[in-house]
């Protein structure tokens, strides 16, 4: 017969379903019996004439089993047999042996040799089918448990590669804290080599490490990182970053805590409270120096408003005493004399208490915080400033205005301060004409009192709002102080006071109050 | 006061005032309302309490009004009241702050110390006599 071995026998190429077998016989015509019956099988059956076929065959190949004639020429099937066992590769192949001969002498060496069984010609097609089929079956369970392993071991490295390139030390430990396994960080940070600690607890490395509660396995993402301290071999500790987190394994739980080293963090932490307690500290310095310095002019402003007061007083009605006393023996200029005297003192009088006002607005009384219903108070300023309204022909209109939080006698002032304002400096070409409206804000309200007066440039805007500062002669017959209250009083009501101004048309002078006035200015 | 010409006695008025051009127009004020008056005056704090203190004791004089200037260069008028509250025989005496101006404050103290009244020194010379004058009077009016 041609071939002295056939590679393969079927048309199908080989498939990782199908495994191999090996059939080796001397006779061309047992190889093709045992071909037929082994057809039915499906698997690469492949054949060989003699033993160094065979041998040759099975460095090649891994087979599921070796059907092996006894009686071979040059080589016999024990020969063979004990070549391929002595091979690594075949070593363990499962041979069975063919012969025609129930020597009990030749079923010992054949056992001897590592034969898993003896088939006896003439072969029965069944029995050989089945006995081969069993070994079919066990190399495909070989193999499919060979894939597993090489799988579980790929994951396996998979999961070591993870553990180890992950930014922090992992120590992966059973729910008591038994260390099952410990990444390359692990030994950097504490110091450790990883060996030594398999099979330790978790809290030689973290004393305060606390298994999870039982319960449901929380959802890993909301695992928050807590602060405990990490010991290091050599007993020196470091504040750790801890996070834990539960899995299920197979039939445990296991649990991952990741560990960093926060000094860093930690330190930066410190520095920034310390710098923060330094800063509140400076603060509280500055505003106690700054308020002392308050008081001060505070109370000096005080002493002066009332002590100026006294001689201005005496000196006021000593210039009327003279003049009435000496009534009728002065001529036009000397009692011109004694007026401008009489004049000056009354004004210095009115700045004094003008400035007394100021201090009380300005001052932190005792006033009483209650909603405010603004349309009172603008028709109680109204009222209050009645002669000069009447005086002047001047009109003061108002919409609706709103309930507000505040002290009422400073609203009042700023009232009245801004309406008498723009009577005081009207022009000469118009009929005093104020508006007072109100608007919602985010945070408050916005007041506008707007008149058709003289107006103001845009430089003095702010120097307006000065104590005692005045832009004109006394034709306008203001004490320069007016505004300052408003401002005061505005500041004190926790909003704050402007003007914008047309020169020649008019000024509008508007300012805030606050719905949360305690909450000061930070959210206005 | 009629009464008290008739009877022909003046009227004894223990004035506290360190300002003289004050104590001047104290004085025109009260001869503006007719009034025979005999002033005892003192200029400082320390001089009024020490006469309060001493008013009807040994047989000295008491007087019928105490007018009492609230700041007074060394020590207040409330120290003058206090003296006087404490002298028995100035029970029924009314005592009158005079200032240009009081604290609400500085007014309670005062009331709070037997002060009867408070009489403002207002800053014209019309105001000054009459609102003095008038008060004095009225003052004189109710204690007889």
């Amino acid at each position: 017969m041609s071939p002295q071995y056939v590679s393969e026998v079927g048309s199908q190429s080989p498939s990782p379903g199908r495994v191999k077998l090996l059939a080796v016989d001397d006779d061309q015509h047992n190889l093709v019996a045992l071909q037929a019956i082994l057809e039915s099988l499906d698997q690469d059956l492949m054949l060989a004439e003699n033993g160094t076929d065979a041998l040759r065959l099975c460095l090649e190949h891994d087979f599921a089993a070796i059907l092996l004639d006894v009686r071979m020429p040059t080589m016999d099937g024990f020969e063979t047999a004990e070549m391929i066992r002595s091979r690594r590769r075949s070593h363990r192949t499962p041979i069975l042996f063919l012969t025609a001969y129930r020597s009990d002498e030749q079923l010992f060496r054949g056992y001897d040799l590592g034969a898993v069984d003896f088939l006896f010609k003439p072969i029965v097609p069944e029995i050989l089918q089945s006995k081969v089929k069993v070994f079919v079956e066990l190399r495909r369970s070989e193999e499919r448990l060979q894939r597993q392993t090489e799988d579980l071991k790929r994951t396996e490295r998979m999961f070591r590669d993870v553990l180890e390139a992950a930014p922090d030390a992992m120590v992966i430990t059973n729910e008591d804290g038994r260390i099952e396994l410990a990444n390359s960080r692990v030994d950097m940070l504490f110091q450790y080599s990883r060996e030594s600690l398999l099979g330790q607890n978790i809290r030689t490395l973290i004393p305060e490490w606390e298994r999870l509660t039982a319960g449901p396995v929380r959802d890993p993402s909301v695992q928050l990182e807590i602060r405990q301290t990490g010991v290091r071999r050599d007993g020196t500790l470091f504040p750790a970053g801890i996070t834990r987190s539960p899995f299920h394994a197979s039939d445990s739980v296991l649990v991952t805590t990741a560990i960093r080293d926060i000094t860093i963090q930690v330190d930066a932490e410190a520095r920034i409270q310390q710098t923060n307690a330094d800063l509140e500290r400076r603060v509280a310095e500055r505003t106690a120096a700054l308020s002392t310095s308050n008081e001060a002019l505070r109370q000096f402003a005080w002493a002066a408003s009332h002590d100026l007061q006294e001689p201005i007083r005496t000196v006021r009605a000593y210039a009327q005493w003279l003049s009435e006393a000496v009534n009728g023996r002065l001529g036009d200029r000397e009692r011109n004399m004694l007026a401008i005297i009489e004049d000056h003192a009354s004004r210095l009088n009115q700045l004094l208490g003008a400035l007394r006002q100021y201090i009380h607005v300005s001052e932190s009384g005792q006033q009483e915080w209650a909603p405010v219903d603004c349309k009172e108070v603008v028709a109680a300023a109204v009222a209050t400033l009645q002669t000069m309204i009447q005086e002047t022909g001047a009109s003061v209109e108002w919409g609706a205005l709103p309930i507000v939080p505040s002290i009422e006698i400073l609203l009042l002032q700023v009232f009245q301060n801004l309406i008498s304002n723009g009577i005081k400096y009207r022009s000469h070409e118009r009929i005093p004409a104020i508006r007072i409206s109100s608007a919602v804000t985010k945070t408050g309200w916005i007041f506008s009192v707007m008149d058709n007066g003289i107006g103001i440039e845009a430089k003095y805007s702010e120097y307006i709002f000065g104590v005692f500062r005045r832009l004109h002669t006394v034709e306008h017959s203001g004490t320069g102080i007016g505004l300052s209250i408003c401002k005061a009083a505005v500041e004190r009501l926790g909003g704050q006071i402007w003007v914008e101004s047309t020169p020649g048309s008019g000024s509008v002078f508007s300012f805030t109050i606050p719905r949360y006035p305690h909450l000061g200015n930070r959210l206005q | 006061m009629k009464a008290d010409r008739d009877e022909g006695r003046s009227v004894r008025i223990l004035l506290a005032e360190d300002n003289s051009a004050d104590v001047w127009l104290i004085e025109e004020a009260l001869r503006r309302q007719s009034l025979v008056f005999q002033l005892d005056h003192y200029l400082t704090a320390a001089g009024a309490v020490d006469a309060v203190k001493k008013c009807g004791v040994n047989g000295s004089p008491i007087p019928r009004l105490l007018l009492l200037d609230y700041n007074l260069p060394g020590g207040q008028g409330l120290e003058i009241l206090a003296a006087a509250a404490a002298n028995p025989n100035l029970i029924g005496v009314p005592k009158a702050i005079l200032s240009s101006f009081l604290r609400p404050s500085e007014l309670e103290d005062a009331i709070r110390m037997g002060a009867s009244c408070f009489i403002a020194k207002p800053a014209s010379l019309t105001d000054f006599l009459r609102d003095v004058g008038a008060t004095v009077v009225d003052l004189l009016k109710h204690d007889s």
